[in-house]
């Protein structure tokens, strides 16, 4: 096709602002799908997503559209994540585009995600075809919200398009919009293959996906592809577009977007952002914009059962098929065992992570408190990555302990704005502007990272009572006076139970750790004194009393099968805890050191 | 082979249903008492074959008394030509059901035993468990057994119930002494599924007041020279439940009438609820519906050890078989939850007693 045909773009929109809903208008407005298949949010196909109301995976699907102009268009839309866990990947879709659809809650207006993501989208010099959505809900107030987000990518409110992707309303104008307005690819066909990888995927019966959008050249499925980063020969089997189905074809060119099946049997080295390019007629210089993803984020998961610890690394090992990002390695712990301590992109990764490994692979796992990598330099000079507080050296050989802060964008409507700030004063935070956009003030801290993986996000909203949006991106390393706060149960440190936390904090910490553990851990057969102590020296102590009275109170011949039954459950409950030290410590105890200070106690 | 040496007959009538209550009951029909008094003699019938010498006859409900003298009487005479010479023979009654000329009726027809349902003495206590009789009646039922020459007379109470405070339990406790029941069943009140009391939701005490006043009774009844001879029993010299420790002997045991559980050579039934289908089946002579269960040894030696520690007197290893993890023997004695007892043997000390669970929940798997 024309490349003055094409259209490529996606669709920006905070989480249920609408963004899957338009898609599928849009998928029945151009017949890529019938009635009869029609069902809530084609593009989301994972369980997972569903139910979260969220996209991980991008997927680009081809649609021929009947434009008013009497040609036939053939639009690709790039679905993105919607999470800031995912800001590369979206980034990387973005590239692959030359509009987006900024799609915006007509009662809500713009949210930090969704003002972060424009931010990208401007960045990469795509055309913004601003959309105001849900516009048949009573509460919505698209005059002022077409304002506002006119301000913020500087156009005319009057072309701010608005649609109800519920009723279908104003949905023809928007692939008019698309047309119109979102420019043709311009890539150069007769030059070298560059095609960007925006998306892989591990499927079981098919081997490694790559979804890619070719920039210069062609792709045929005789090529013979290597990706130009990893140096990674790609033996391709098939290459085609999604419509939504996967259709082969024989060939993409520049201007058009694709997926190519690879013969690869795992994701390995291939990495999103990568340019494709013929193995005997490589391109001069990969496409821009290429990073190595690190995890942010780290945590040990633990089988609760001892026994099933090759079925975890099974399962790690097959989610790593299809999930380049996740990172694992063996972590021995005396109070949980053999398990694998874990990297994530971020908190919604880590939780999106563990949910798969359990609902999937049928694993019932303890996760540890999720923390970051701090780096720390030896007496001796030498730098550490520490990505468990365990492995943190002996205070006295510490010269400095950095951590990685990030820069943080809250969103809030005026009358949060102290709640916000109080909120970032707790966790550290160094103020860095403020500024009022739209109806809200936009607040922006730099934090340790390590006090928003625990539950800043949560205890946002809930200051917020829901209002406040986040996003927010590394800006490298600062030193500061840390220490590691470790728990004792029964007189024997939880390595598991171990933080890393600033030293002013440390005290207050270890209180509330001790009153919650206190709260969770079960009467036992003997006392057992929970104790935090920071470098040896106790700082705060509870008890759990021994068990005072358990036994059946009646037992005769009718009910004998009956309280056998109920010891069965006794010992059921029994095997869901985990064994420390002789002490019995159920699975929400490792969880309790998440929620830290939100005046629970 | 002797056969089975323990009957239990399950008499389901009564006037209504109390709060706590989730035995198998039939509330009113009273029509149906001789059809039913049929249908039990026609199981017996069917089942007597496993039965050898009885040694204890146990009439439960329900409220056995609301069959009347003459209905027990009919039941007692078909049983009697098997009892062993001094076959214990115990009846369950509510105090508001029973007069003195009932009670001489009872011990005429053979009953040795009575287990007078008081549950609480006081007022308060007796309503918030829908207790139909008062105090007084309760008092009354004691003394009138007493007089009309029962071997023994035991009463159930309760402990734990919503509403008890301290004062109240001791008062119970030294109003029950003052009895001088030879036999005292002391339970703690437990919400069952089913019951009116755990549908609305009421809340049981909480584990530090269960167990203070489960040690206050302990402590009283032994003060007054009772025997803490089994969880929640406690005797006189010679007057334990021969019934109750077969039970927890894990002997074999017949169980006649609707709902009623037998345990046979390791098979164990429980026939079904319904009264009428059980009336019905045992009028055309066969045997009522029911579900059974086949006891595997493991099962068996499990249930042998939930029963057994529930007495004082050890536990022979040689007849309740090794425990599942004997590994954790040493460290329940280093707890002070067990005792003494040699190689073949183990037993709970006075604090293990309380926390029998916990204990079988350590050296069992109950898998």
């Amino acid at each position: 096709m024309q490349q003055s045909l094409i259209r490529n773009f996606c669709i920006i929109a905070h989480i249920d602002h609408g963004k899957s809903t338009l898609a599928d208008r849009i998928l029945q407005a151009t017949h890529a799908i019938d009635e009869r298949e029609m069902r809530d949010q084609v593009l989301d196909s994972m369980d997972l997503e569903r139910e979260r109301g969220i996209t991980i995976k991008a997927q680009a699907v081809r649609v021929g559209y009947r434009a008013s102009d009497g040609l036939h268009y053939q639009l690709n839309l790039i679905d993105t994540p919607g999470h800031v866990d995912f800001s590369y990947e979206v980034s990387r879709s973005l590239a692959a585009c030359e509009g987006a659809l900024l799609v915006v809650d007509a009662s809500q207006g713009i949210e930090a995600q969704t003002l972060a993501n424009t931010y990208l989208a401007l960045e990469s010099d795509l055309e913004i075809i601003p959309v105001l959505n849900k516009i048949d809900l009573p509460v919505a107030d698209p005059d002022l919200h077409a304002r506002a987000i006119a301000d913020l990518i500087g156009e005319n409110p009057a072309d701010v398009l608005r649609v109800s992707a519920k009723t279908g309303d104003g949905v023809a104008e928007v692939l008019e919009a698309v047309v119109e307005r979102v420019p043709p690819p311009s890539g150069d066909r007769s030059a070298p293959l560059r095609a960007l990888i925006f998306d892989s995927v591990y499927d079981q019966y098919r081997g490694v996906v790559v979804f890619a959008r070719v920039v210069d050249g062609e792709l045929d499925r005789r090529s013979r592809l290597r990706a130009m980063q990893s140096g990674l020969a790609l033996p391709a089997e098939e290459i085609g577009y999604l419509a939504p189905a996967m259709t082969p074809t024989e060939r993409l060119s520049a201007g058009e977007t694709g997926y190519v099946v690879t013969t690869l049997k795992s994701l390995g080295q291939l990495r999103v952002g990568d340019t494709l390019t013929l193995d005997d007629r490589p391109a001069h210089a990969p496409l821009p914009g290429y990073r190595e993803v690190r995890p942010m984020v780290f945590c040990g998961l633990f089988p609760v059962d001892a026994d099933r610890y090759p079925a975890l690394r099974d399962a790690l090992e097959r989610l790593s098929l299809n999930d380049a990002s996740l990172l694992w390695e063996p972590e021995t712990s005396q109070a949980l065992g053999f398990g694998f301590r874990c990297g994530f992109l971020g908190l919604l990764h880590m939780d999106i992570v563990r949910e798969r490994l359990e609902r999937e692979y049928d694993l019932d796992l303890l996760a540890t408190t999720p923390n970051v990598e701090y780096a720390v330099t030896h007496t001796s000079g030498s730098v550490l990555a520490v990505r468990s507080p365990v492995d943190l050296p002996d205070p006295n050989h510490i010269e400095v302990i950095e951590e990685p802060y990030v820069r943080a964008t809250i969103l809030v409507p005026h009358d949060g704005v102290g709640a916000v700030m109080g909120l970032c004063q707790e966790r550290r935070g160094a103020f860095v502007t403020m500024e009022a956009i739209e109806q809200r003030q936009q607040v922006v801290y730099d934090l340790p990272l390590a006090e928003i993986v625990l539950d800043f996000h949560d205890q946002l909203k809930s200051r917020t009572r829901g209002y406040a949006s986040l996003d927010y991106e590394p800006v490298g390393n600062r030193a500061g006076p840390l220490v590691r706060l470790d728990i004792l149960l029964a007189g024997d440190p939880v390595d598991a139970l171990s933080t890393i936390v600033h030293r002013d904090m440390a005290h207050a910490r270890g209180r509330d750790l001790v009153e919650r553990l206190q709260k969770t851990i079960p009467r036992q057969l003997f006392e057992v004194p929970i104790q935090a102590a920071i470098g040896g020296r106790i700082v705060a102590r509870e008890t759990v009393k021994a068990k005072r009275k358990d036994v059946l109170a009646k037992c005769y011949g009718g009910d004998i099968t009956r309280k056998r039954k109920l010891l069965e459950r006794q010992k059921e409950g029994k095997k869901r805890m985990k064994q420390v030290g002789g002490v019995e410590v159920p699975q929400e105890a490792f969880l309790s050191v998440l929620q830290i200070g939100d005046g629970g106690s | 082979m002797s056969g089975v040496r323990h009957l239990y007959l399950h008499l389901p009538f009564c006037s209504s249903r109390c709060g706590y209550c989730a035995f198998v009951v039939e509330v009113g029909g009273l029509d149906r008492r001789d059809d039913y008094a049929d249908a039990l003699l026609s199981e017996l019938h069917l089942e007597g074959d496993v039965l050898g010498r009885l040694d204890t006859v146990y009439l439960g409900g329900g409220t056995p008394t609301l069959m009347r003298p003459r209905r027990l009487r009919r039941l007692l005479d078909a049983i009697r030509p098997r009892l062993a010479p001094g076959a214990e023979v115990t009846a369950e009654a509510n105090p508001e059901t029973v007069d003195g000329r009932q009670l001489e009726a009872l011990v005429e027809a053979g009953v040795t035993r009575i287990s007078l349902g008081v549950q609480s003495l006081q007022p308060h206590l007796l309503s918030a468990l829908d207790r139909a009789a008062t105090p007084d009646q309760a008092r009354a039922a004691v003394a009138c057994a007493r007089a009309a020459g029962f071997a023994s007379v035991s009463v159930d109470l309760l402990f734990g119930v919503p509403g008890q405070d301290p004062d109240d339990l001791h008062r119970d406790l030294e109003e029950v002494v003052g009895l001088r029941p030879d036999h005292v069943s002391w339970y703690e009140l437990e919400l069952k599924a089913g019951s009116a009391l755990a549908r609305c939701g009421v809340a049981l005490p909480d584990e530090d007041a269960a167990a203070d006043a489960y040690r206050t009774v302990v402590v009283g009844l032994e003060g007054a020279g009772y025997h803490w001879y089994e969880t929640a029993n406690f005797a006189r010299r010679g007057h334990q439940c021969r019934h109750s420790l077969a039970y927890w002997g894990a002997a074999d045991y017949l169980g006649l009438g609707v709902g009623a559980v037998s345990t046979v050579a390791g098979r164990r039934w429980r026939n079904a609820a319904d009264l009428h289908a059980y009336v019905a089946a045992l009028a055309d002579g066969r045997a009522p519906r029911r579900s059974e269960e086949a006891l595997d040894p493991d099962t068996a030696r499990r249930e042998r050890w939930m029963l057994g520690l529930r007495l004082d007197r050890p536990l022979a290893l040689g007849w309740a078989g090794p425990p599942d993890h004997p590994e954790a023997l040493p460290r329940l004695r280093e707890l002070g939850l067990m005792e003494g007892g040699g190689a073949h043997e183990v037993r709970l000390s006075r604090e293990g007693r309380f926390l029998q669970n916990a204990v079988l929940g350590e050296l069992m798997e109950y898998a």
